[in-house]
């Protein structure tokens, strides 16, 4: 299997290096895994996530994203990067002036897809997510809930190679809760995507393998 | 709103180009009115009047025959030939540009050289104060136009913050899912292109209205006299011109500052 993630003595901080958040840890992440990555809070797991989109550029070492140095990335490089990577963020973030329809389809649009393209599988996304009769609503008339559906529907829009979701069902019910671990169960099993997930606790119930990083001191440990 | 900053800056620049063509067109009158006395013992040609100063533009010869009927008036004939063959030349010399004090003073003393030449009166006094009032005028024009733009200038920064904070948020999303520049500020293009139409329109609106009811209607004699001075067709162009530099600058300053990702 090829690698999706490399990190090779990845240091990430803050501060310029005077706040090191992640220090000189090495793993890799393999195509289609299905990855937690869990800890306290202030671990240091939402910042990993971010240098894995290139919100946040590794301090020293390397960390490697399809291929792509991170530290290096141009940043034309990095937004083409990003056009294949789903984000779940645990407030969202939708745009609450478009409808969820759109939302949805935001990486399709960047993509520069027709709109019967759009049309079509945001019909598709939205059915999975059981969202069909909320299309043309705007975010704010949706519960926290149906908000983070949207949100994964937006991620998985444009079959991507790879999923970052942070602290996914953090906010959620236990249906929409369901849900979410379902839509990324499935984008895992079915579409090979590889998926990290960080969050405060796995799932009690979950049925694919998974790996499991725990971050402590800065450290990146694999859980066996 | 975009329209209120952008509409105090187009009309900032429309000021310049009218103040412009103002002073301009003062400067060539003041220029044409005006000219120097020179006279001279022997005839002089423009070409000589030129080797000794490139200010000289043209020379007009003055009537020697009109000079003498003034001066001899109610002599015999016989006195007015002779008054003639002793009268010397008379020229008014034209200059090409509306020079200082200074300048004018070198360019007397350059005419003087010229072997022939009796006197050159360069009546520099009253010159000066108009020199002096035309300059004024054009120094507090450009203190207004200079100020209206700075003001004009806050407006714009201050609704450019105001558009920050409203669209921020949609620009880092988008970002977030790879959206290049131009896609992320897309929206923000539009709504200002849109207010850069309407600012122009409104301005040229304004000054045709300027133009063609209200300096006809004016009792300032300034304002009548230079009602053809007021805004042209390529005035227009230049103003939509400015518009769409201002908005293109303003947006992409907006979007640059969205960014959370540093240019690599």
């Amino acid at each position: 299997m090829a690698s999706v993630i490399t990190a090779n003595n990845l240091t990430i901080a803050y501060d310029k290096g005077k706040n090191i958040v992640i220090d000189s840890s090495t793993f890799s992440i393999e195509q289609g895994e299905f990855v937690f990555i869990t800890g306290l809070s202030g671990s240091g797991k939402s910042t990993l996530l971010k240098s894995m989109y290139g919100q946040i550029k590794p301090q020293s070492g390397s960390l490697l994203v399809g291929g792509l140095d991170m530290k290096k990335i141009k940043k034309g490089q990095l937004l083409q990067l990003r056009r294949n990577i789903g984000i779940i963020f645990q407030d969202y973030k939708l745009i609450n002036e478009w409808t969820v329809e759109k939302n949805v389809v935001l990486p399709l649009i960047i993509t520069g897809y027709n709109l019967d393209v759009q049309r079509v599988q945001a019909e598709k996304l939205l059915s999975h997510v059981k969202l069909s009769d909320s299309a043309n609503k705007y975010p704010l008339e949706l519960s926290g809930g149906e908000q983070q559906r949207v949100g994964v529907a937006r991620a998985l829009s444009k079959n991507p190679f790879l999923i970052l979701a942070d602290e996914p069902t953090g906010n959620l019910d236990e249906f929409s809760s369901g849900v979410v671990w379902d839509l990324l169960e499935n984008a895992s099993g079915q579409l090979n995507a590889t998926v990290i997930v960080v969050t405060h606790k796995i799932p009690t119930i979950f049925n694919l393998p998974y790996r499991h990083f725990i971050i402590e001191n800065g450290g990146v440990h694999e859980v066996h | 709103m975009f329209i209120l900053p952008l509409m105090a800056m187009l009309i900032g620049v429309e000021f310049i180009l009218l103040f412009n063509r103002i002073t301009t067109s003062y400067e060539d009158k003041l220029k044409s009115d005006y000219a120097i006395l020179v006279i001279s013992k022997k005839e002089l040609s423009t070409p000589l009047l030129r080797s000794y100063s490139d200010r000289v533009d043209s020379v007009e010869s003055m009537n020697r025959e009109d000079i003498a009927k003034e001066v001899t008036a109610g002599i015999q004939d016989a006195g007015m030939v002779a008054f003639l063959k002793g009268l010397p030349y008379f020229y008014r010399v034209h200059l090409t540009e509306y020079i200082s004090l200074e300048e004018l003073k070198k360019v007397q003393s350059n005419l003087k050289k010229i072997k022939d030449v009796l006197t050159v009166e360069i009546f520099g006094e009253n010159y000066h104060s108009k020199h002096t009032m035309f300059r004024l005028v054009k120094m507090i024009l450009n203190i207004f136009i200079v100020m209206l733009f700075i003001v004009s200038i806050f407006l714009v920064i201050k609704q450019m913050e105001v558009w920050q904070l409203a669209h921020k948020n949609r620009m880092q999303i988008m970002e977030v899912f790879g959206a290049p520049i131009m896609l992320r500020s897309g929206i923000l293009f539009k709504i200002a292109f849109i207010d850069a139409i309407i600012a122009t329109i409104l301005n040229i609106g304004i000054f045709i209205y300027l133009k063609v009811t209200w300096a006809k209607k004016s009792d300032i004699d300034f304002i009548k006299e230079n009602q053809d001075l007021l805004i042209n067709v390529s005035d227009y162009f230049i103003l939509f011109f400015t518009a769409f530099v201002i908005v293109l600058v303003s947006v992409l300053f907006v979007a640059v500052k969205s960014s959370e990702v540093p240019e690599g």
